[in-house]
C-alpha cells in the first residue's frame, strides 16, 4: 500500500526497516473484517482449534459427525476465526505535551507524539488493519473512527501533522467522551504525558475501556528535562497550562523535584498495571524508530 | 562619640553594599515554559522556609559585618566626651597649659609623664580653621609662647619640642590667670569660643588650692592627665643640713630627712659627701611618711663646706629629688659683740653678767669655747661686727641714726641681736630700730618709759612658754626655777594687734613683756625687758642655761644655711663680711655643653651686698667667691611639694575647684585603654559573623 500524501513526519525511508513487524495483540479482539488477529469469536469459517461436548441447542452445522460415527458421542469442532485491528490512537493535546525544555520546538513531546503516531498509522495500516485517532484535551476534540483505506490513513496523517495543543488540566471528560462514542472493541493506544489534575478520574475512565474488553495500551511520554530539571543558576518556570510561573535556582530543589517526579513516574505506571493496561515509558531522548522498533517487538511476543 | 564619625556614614552607605552584591549576583533567570511546574512549586514550597531562613541569616550576618567594620574604623570612644577636642569647628582661642614642674619627670611605667604630656599638648596645637593657639608652660613661674593666642602652629609646636622639665613646683594659679588674660572678652560681639586645655599629673600639693574663677565664664575647661591615676612610688630626700652651730672639730648634728611617698616601708641609705669625709646615715623609713635621722658628726676644716647628699640603692619614679647640695659653714670660735657704755671693771654690772653668762670659762682665754668683746657703743663702725655671731646690747645710751641703721641692717642680713632693755632710753632706741627695720619688723609689744609713779621693782612672772627655747630647758622644774626669780628695771610694753602672740616667751606680773623673740628676714631680735643689776636673775642658778638657750635659739637662724628653691626668685642680703659686690662672682655647678643657667647678681645695696635672683634653674650648690676665698655659699634643691606624687581626685578638680565652670576630666587610662577599646571588640564581633556566615550556609548546605 502506498501514501497519498506525504505527511513530514512519514518517513517512508526509516520506516521501511519496520516493514516486516506488525502490530498484534496478545487478546482476542472484535473486529469488523477478518484479518489476522484472533477473533473473539469462535465460529467454523476460522481454523480448527478444539473438540467440545455437544450441548443440546447448539447449531448441529457445527456437529462433527464423523467422530459421532466412529464414537457415538457428539462433538461440537471449535474454530478460531481471525478478524483486522480496531486501534485507536488516543492523541494527549494538553498544553503540556508542547515542552521541549531546552532544546527548541524539535524536541517536544507533542512532536515525538506525531511521529510516533504517524508511523504507528502506516504500520497498522499495512497490517490491512483499521487506525483511528482521537485528539484530547479537556474534551474530546476530534474523533476519527477507525478505518482501513489509504484515504482514511491519509487523512489521519494529515491531522496528527496539524496537531496542535490546548492549556488543559484534566482528561478524564475525554476518555469517557471516547468511550461513549467507540462502538466496537478493540485496542485503544493512549500516548500521554499524564500530567494532569486528575489522574484518578483518568485510569477510572481507561478501566471502562477495559471492563469492555477493549486492550489499553499507556505510552508515557516523558522528556529528559523533565526528569530532571536543566542546568543553570535560575530559571522562570512558566507553566503551560495557565498555573502561572514560577522562579528558582534547579540546583537547589533538584533533589527534591526528582523525587517527586519519579514518584509521579511509579504512581502513573502502578495505576496502569492495575487497571490492566500495558504500560511502557517513553522518552524523547530515545529515537521514536527505537522505541517503534521496541514497541512492536515486545507487541509480537 | 566616634573618633572618625565619617565612617558611620561610610558604613551606613555599606550596609547596601551585601544587598547591592546579593543583587548583582543574583542570576538573571532563563525564562522556560516548563509542564511540570506542579512538581517544582511542591519542591520550593517545601525548599523555600529553609532557603529563606538560611538566606535571612547570611544577610543579617553579612550586613552586622559590614556595620561592625565601619563602626570599628569610626572609632567609638567611650566615658566622658572631652570638652575640646579638633572634630569640633569654628572660630576659638584656645591655651594650652603644659606643667613643666618637677613631678612631671617621674617615670610612670617607663615613660616620663612629662613626654605623655607633650604628645598630648601636640594633639591640641594643630591647624584648624578660625582657631587660634597658645601654649603657657606653666611651673613656678608661667612662660607663654606668644602674647596672645597664634595662628602659628608651627612655632608653637617648636616651643613645645624645646620644653623640658624644670625643678619647680607648679604655681597653677599663676598660669590660670595668665590664660584667663589671653582668654578675656574682646568685646561684647566677641562671640569665638573660649577653650582651655591643662595638661598636667594633677598632683595633690599644686592643685589642692586651684582656681579656676578668672576664667571667662563660657571657658570649656579640660583637664587632661599626664600621669597614670596611682601615684608611683617615690622615695625623697627631702633635707639635710647640720642642726646647729659647728665649730671646727666641734661634733654637730647632721639632719637628714627622708620621705617616703610610697605603700611599703623601706629602708633608706643615705651618703653625705663633704670635701674628703663621707658619712652614711641609714635607716627604716616607715610608709607615707616623712623620717627625720640624725646623726653626730666632726668637720675638722673651716669655712664653707660643699658637698652632696644622695640616697643610696634607690630606684624610684622620680630620680631628681634623690641628691640635694649639702652646704655647711663651719665657723671657728663664736665671738659675741657686747655693746655697752659700762665699764669692763665696773662690777657687778649688767654688762658684767651678760659676760659672765655668756662665756663661763673665759677666765681661761686659751681654753674658752666663746669669746666675748666689748665695744663701746661711741667706737661703733661696720667693721666692728665683722666677724660678731651674735651682738648683745646692754646699757648702750642713746644710739646714734647711723648705729640703728647698721644694726638693722646687720639684723636683716642675719646676725641676731639679743638686746637687753634695761633704762628709760632703750624705749627710744628700740623705737627707732623697729622703725629703721621697717615693716619686716614686727614685734609683738612696743615698750614705752615705764611711769613715774609705778616703779618697776619685784616684778615676777606670771606668763611663761614653757614648750619653746629657753624656757624648755627647765622641763618640769620650771616653775622652781623661775617662780624665785624677781625683775626689776626694764620697760613698760603694750602688745600691738595683728603681731604673733608666741613672740611673747614670757610675761611679767603687771602684764608687760618680760622676753621678746621676733625673727626678720634672716636675722632674729630678742628684748630681755629687765635691769640685770636690780633683778636676781643674774645671781640664780637660772640664768646661764637661760641665756645659753636663748642665744642658742638666736643662733639657729645663722648656722642654718638658706636654702633656694627652684624657680622660686629668691633675694639674699649677703653677710656683712663678704665686701662689696663688685669683688664678689658667683660660680655655680658644672653645666653641661650648650648649657646656659642664670645664677642672678649681687648688688651693693644699703649697708652690704644683695644677690638677687629672678629664677634658680638647676638645683646645686651655688658659691659667692671673693677671689678664690668662698664668702657664701647656696643650695638649691627642688621644692619638697614635688616629691609627694599623689594625684588629686577628678572629682575634687571637677566639682570643688570648677566652680560653676564646664571642666571635663581624661584620665591617662582613659586615654588610652578604656576609651579606645571598643574597636577591636568590634573587629572582633565581625570576624565571628564572617565565621558564623560560612557555619550558616555549611550548615544549611543540601
Amino acid at each position: 500500500m502506498s501514501t497519498l500524501t506525504r505527511s513530514r513526519f512519514l518517513d517512508l525511508r526509516a520506516l521501511a526497516s519496520l516493514a516486516h513487524m506488525r502490530f498484534t495483540t496478545r487478546r482476542r479482539i472484535e473486529g469488523a473484517y477478518s484479518g489476522r488477529h484472533q477473533s473473539r469469536q469462535q465460529g467454523g469459517a476460522g481454523e480448527f482449534v478444539d473438540f467440545r461436548e455437544y450441548s443440546g441447542g447448539e447449531d448441529l452445522r457445527r456437529l462433527d459427525w464423523k467422530v459421532f460415527a466412529r464414537t457415538g458421542k457428539a462433538f461440537i469442532r471449535l474454530h478460531q476465526d481471525e478478524t483486522n485491528l480496531l486501534c485507536t490512537l488516543a492523541l494527549d493535546a494538553s498544553g503540556s505535551m508542547l515542552f521541549a525544555g531546552n532544546r527548541g520546538e524539535p524536541s517536544s513531546k507533542l512532536r515525538y507524539v506525531q511521529y510516533l503516531a504517524t508511523a504507528l498509522t502506516h504500520i497498522i495500516s499495512q497490517g490491512q488493519d483499521q487506525v483511528g485517532i482521537a485528539v484530547m484535551d479537556d474534551g474530546v476534540r476530534e474523533y476519527i473512527p477507525p478505518r482501513g483505506t489509504l484515504t482514511h490513513v491519509t487523512l489521519l496523517q494529515e491531522r496528527i501533522e496539524q496537531l496542535s495543543t490546548r492549556p488543559s488540566s484534566t482528561m478524564a471528560d475525554a476518555l469517557r467522551g471516547l468511550f461513549e462514542r467507540s462502538t466496537r472493541r478493540g485496542v485503544l493506544l493512549l500516548m500521554s504525558d499524564f500530567l494532569m489534575d486528575d489522574l484518578d478520574d483518568v485510569f477510572a475512565a481507561l478501566r471502562l475501556f477495559r471492563h469492555r474488553g477493549w486492550e489499553v495500551v499507556v505510552l508515557h511520554v516523558v522528556h529528559p528535562d523533565e526528569e530532571r530539571l536543566p542546568d543553570g543558576a535560575a530559571y522562570r518556570f512558566d507553566g503551560m497550562e495557565n498555573d502561572g510561573h514560577l522562579s528558582c535556582s534547579p540546583s537547589e530543589i533538584r533533589a527534591l523535584y526528582q523525587s517527586r517526579f519519579k514518584s509521579h513516574l511509579a504512581t502513573v505506571r502502578q495505576f496502569a498495571l492495575a487497571g490492566g493496561c500495558d504500560y511502557r515509558l517513553v522518552s524523547t531522548a530515545i529515537s521514536y524508530l527505537q522505541t517503534l522498533q521496541g514497541f512492536l517487538v515486545e507487541r509480537t511476543g | 562619640m566616634f573618633l572618625h564619625p565619617w565612617a558611620i556614614i561610610l558604613g551606613i552607605a555599606a550596609v547596601g553594599l551585601p544587598l547591592a552584591v546579593h543583587w548583582l549576583t543574583k542570576p538573571r533567570p532563563v525564562r522556560m515554559p516548563l509542564s511540570t511546574l506542579r512538581f517544582v512549586r511542591e519542591a520550593v514550597t517545601q525548599r523555600r522556609t529553609r532557603h529563606r531562613l538560611r538566606d535571612f541569616i547570611v544577610l543579617a550576618l553579612r550586613t552586622l559585618a559590614v556595620l561592625l567594620v565601619a563602626f570599628a574604623i569610626a572609632r567609638p570612644q567611650f566615658g566622658e566626651e572631652p570638652l575640646v577636642a579638633d572634630s569640633q569647628s569654628g572660630s576659638a582661642l584656645r591655651v594650652v597649659i603644659l606643667d613643666v614642674s618637677q613631678s612631671m619627670g617621674a617615670l610612670d611605667r617607663g615613660v616620663a609623664a612629662f613626654e605623655r604630656g607633650r604628645t598630648l599638648a601636640a594633639d591640641h596645637l594643630r591647624y584648624r580653621p578660625g582657631l587660634r593657639v597658645n601654649l603657657i608652660l606653666a611651673g613656678a613661674s608661667s612662660r607663654s609662647a606668644f602674647e596672645q593666642p597664634s595662628q602659628n602652629f608651627e612655632a608653637l609646636r617648636d616651643e613645645l619640642s624645646q620644653a623640658s622639665v624644670r625643678p619647680e613646683r607648679l604655681d597653677i594659679n599663676r598660669a590660670i590667670a595668665k590664660a584667663a588674660e589671653m582668654l578675656a572678652l574682646e568685646s561684647e560681639n566677641d562671640d569665638r569660643g573660649r577653650e582651655l586645655v591643662i595638661i598636667s599629673d594633677f598632683q595633690r600639693s599644686n592643685w589642692a588650692r586651684a582656681d579656676f574663677s578668672p576664667l571667662p565664664q563660657q571657658t570649656q575647661i579640660q583637664l587632661q592627665a599626664a600621669g597614670s591615676d596611682a601615684a608611683p612610688a617615690n622615695v625623697a630626700l627631702l633635707r639635710s643640713q647640720i642642726r646647729k652651730r659647728t665649730a671646727a672639730g666641734e661634733a654637730t648634728q647632721l639632719e637628714i630627712e627622708i620621705g617616703n611617698y610610697s605603700s611599703v616601708d623601706q629602708r633608706v641609705a643615705t651618703e653625705v659627701v663633704v670635701g674628703d669625709a663621707t658619712f652614711r646615715v641609714e635607716g627604716m623609713c616607715p610608709a607615707n611618711r616623712r623620717t627625720t635621722f640624725v646623726q653626730e658628726i666632726q668637720l675638722r676644716q673651716t669655712g664653707w663646706q660643699i658637698g652632696t647628699a644622695r640616697l643610696t640603692k634607690i630606684n624610684d619614679a622620680l630620680a631628681a629629688d634623690d641628691e640635694r647640695a649639702f652646704i655647711v659653714e663651719v665657723r671657728a670660735k663664736p665671738l659675741y659683740s657686747l655693746l655697752t657704755r659700762q665699764s669692763a671693771d665696773h662690777r657687778p654690772s649688767s654688762s658684767y653678767f651678760l659676760e659672765r653668762a655668756l662665756a663661763p670659762d673665759s677666765d681661761r682665754p686659751e681654753e674658752a669655747s666663746v669669746r666675748v668683746v666689748r665695744i663701746d657703743p661711741v667706737n661703733v663702725n661696720r667693721d666692728s661686727f665683722a666677724a660678731a655671731d651674735l651682738i648683745v646690747i646692754d646699757h648702750p645710751g642713746k644710739m646714734s641714726a647711723d648705729n640703728v641703721t647698721l644694726f638693722a641692717d646687720l639684723l636683716r642680713r642675719g646676725l641676731p641681736i639679743l638686746y637687753v632693755a634695761g633704762e628709760t632710753i632703750d624705749a627710744t632706741n628700740l623705737h627707732l630700730l623697729v622703725e629703721a627695720a621697717g615693716g619686716g619688723l614686727q614685734m609683738p609689744v612696743a615698750f614705752t618709759p615705764p611711769s613715774q609713779d609705778q616703779p618697776r621693782h619685784g616684778l615676777f612672772l606670771t606668763s611663761v612658754r614653757d614648750d619653746a627655747a629657753p624656757f624648755e630647758i627647765f622641763g618640769e622644774s620650771r616653775q622652781a626655777m623661775t617662780g624665785r626669780l624677781r625683775f626689776g628695771g626694764g620697760l613698760n610694753s603694750s602688745r600691738l594687734e595683728n603681731t604673733l602672740d608666741d613672740d611673747v616667751l614670757a610675761t611679767y606680773n603687771d602684764g608687760t613683756a618680760c622676753l621678746v623673740l621676733t625673727f626678720f628676714d634672716a636675722g632674729a631680735l630678742a628684748v630681755l625687758n629687765a635691769d640685770l643689776a636690780r633683778s636676781n636673775i643674774a645671781t640664780s642658778e637660772a640664768f646661764v642655761p637661760l641665756l645659753d638657750q636663748l642665744v642658742e635659739r638666736l643662733l639657729q637662724r645663722r648656722t642654718t644655711v638658706t636654702e633656694a628653691t627652684g624657680g622660686e626668685p629668691i633675694v639674699i642680703r649677703l653677710p656683712a663680711d663678704v665686701g662689696p659686690a663688685s669683688e664678689l662672682q658667683i660660680v655655680g655647678p658644672p653645666l653641661k655643653q650648650h648649657e646656659l643657667v642664670s645664677v642672678g647678681e649681687i648688688v651693693d645695696e644699703g649697708a652690704g651686698a644683695v644677690w638677687r635672683w629672678p629664677s634658680p634653674d638647676k638645683p646645686g650648690a651655688y658659691r659667692v667667691m671673693r677671689g678664690d676665698e668662698t664668702v657664701f655659699a647656696l643650695p638649691v634643691g627642688l621644692p619638697e611639694e614635688e616629691s609627694p606624687l599623689e594625684r588629686i581626685a577628678p572629682d575634687v578638680l571637677k566639682n570643688r575647684l570648677a566652680g560653676a565652670l564646664t571642666v571635663s576630666y581624661r584620665s591617662a587610662s582613659n586615654e588610652t585603654a578604656e576609651r579606645d577599646v571598643m574597636w577591636t571588640w568590634l573587629l572582633i564581633a565581625c570576624i565571628l559573623c564572617i565565621v558564623g556566615e560560612f557555619a550558616t550556609l555549611s550548615a544549611f548546605k543540601t
